[in-house]
């Protein structure tokens, strides 16, 4: 067995629709790199379909929510050596054949966390207006504490560095990593980049944010932005 | 000493509150640490309550009109103090839940993994 020393890590919620297919592409579009499936408390077969593909999996016995599963992720990574995490959603949004992209600047150490974005450059996305205004909010309150723009502050295709991931795995947000993980990245020290990605429709499977967690969203972000700002980077 | 109605319904309340909280921590079903604040808020009630001349007393020093209304301050006090407690250590209880789930699955995978080689040592046997 070829170890790699980058591990995609798919964080996955009752995604036994679309993980096959974010696996396969994986395997097709960027081999000789590791993948780790982190099944946040799924009730369906999402563990069973991993296993099937010969993919580890991390499974949590109750939902920790994204960022709890990124953390275990994290963890998994700096335990058995990687040098670098990548983040990519199960739902096939995002597309394996950025992941090298996505990892030169980390490689060659230009920054510590690239983030894949869909808006450095003009790639066709549109999303809702809501979503849109929200991105705006929080992309404007990421430029005030980093004074530079991170135009996709919502991007969950990022890849991060070892050191990183040395700090994530004991500190990390719990449900959103957005907004405020960039701003305490930032606050560490960390080098920050984005890199232009092709996102595309959620192939299957439902999206962790719910009703309720839109409206709390933006209170939560605002205010743990804020405490990002204001707690001295340890 | 005349005490209102009002005030002995509220202090006996308080009494009787403060007991069963006691009779809760003798059947292990409250822990000495939460009976705390509810111990310490019904004595203050039951004592405000009964004792008028403090009552009184208080009450013109805070500058409230109705004796019963400080009462029902002190009560909506401890309330509040207690809610915030419970607030705080839900959330370190939720910190806690999140470490633990994550030894969990960490632990899952290493016996899968461990599962695994002994199956590939032994062809034939295991899953």
């Amino acid at each position: 067995m070829t170890r790699s020393d980058v591990l995609v890590i798919v964080p996955a919620h009752n995604e036994e629709e679309s993980l096959p297919a974010t696996l396969e592409a994986i395997r097709r579009r960027a081999p000789g790199v590791d993948v780790l499936v982190v099944d946040d408390g799924s009730r369906d077969a999402t563990v069973r379909v991993a296993r099937e593909r010969g993919v580890p999996v991390l499974s949590h016995p109750v939902n920790l929510g994204v960022g709890g599963a990124l953390q275990s992720g994290f963890r998994y990574a700096v335990e058995r050596g990687y040098a670098i995490g990548v983040q990519l959603d199960a739902d096939g949004q995002h597309d394996p054949a950025d992941l090298e992209a996505l990892l030169a600047p980390v490689r060659s150490g230009e920054c510590d966390v690239s983030i894949g974005s869909r808006y450095v450059t003009s790639t066709g996305y549109r999303a809702p207006l809501a979503r849109r205004l929200g991105m705006m909010l929080f992309s404007g309150v990421v430029k005030m504490a980093l004074g530079r723009r991170i135009a996709d502050t919502t991007s969950g295709y990022r890849a991060y560095s070892r050191p990183v991931m040395e700090v994530c795995r004991h500190d990390f947000p719990k449900d959103f990593p957005d907004a405020p993980l960039l701003i305490a990245l930032h606050r560490r020290g960390f080098r920050l980049q984005e890199v232009p990605v092709t996102m595309r429709e959620r192939e299957a499977g439902r999206s962790f944010y719910t009703l309720g967690k839109k409206l709390y969203y933006p209170y939560k972000n605002l205010l743990a932005s804020l405490m990002a700002l204001l707690r001295r980077p340890a | 000493m005349f005490l209102s109605r009002a005030q002995v319904i509220l202090a006996v309340a308080a009494v009787g509150l403060a007991l069963f909280v006691l009779d809760l921590v003798r059947r292990r079903r409250l822990s000495e640490e939460y009976s705390f604040l509810w111990v310490v808020a019904t004595a203050v009630v039951a004592v405000l309550g009964f004792s008028t001349p403090l009552l009184q007393a208080l009450t013109r020093a805070l500058g409230i009109l109705y004796e019963g209304s400080t009462v029902f301050a002190f009560g909506l006090a401890f309330a509040t103090a207690v809610l915030l407690y419970l607030s705080v250590k839900l959330s370190r209880l939720g910190q806690e839940n999140h470490a633990l789930t994550r030894e969990m699955a960490f632990l899952r995978l290493e016996l899968q993994e461990l599962r695994d080689r002994v199956a590939g040592a032994r062809p034939g046997e295991g899953a």
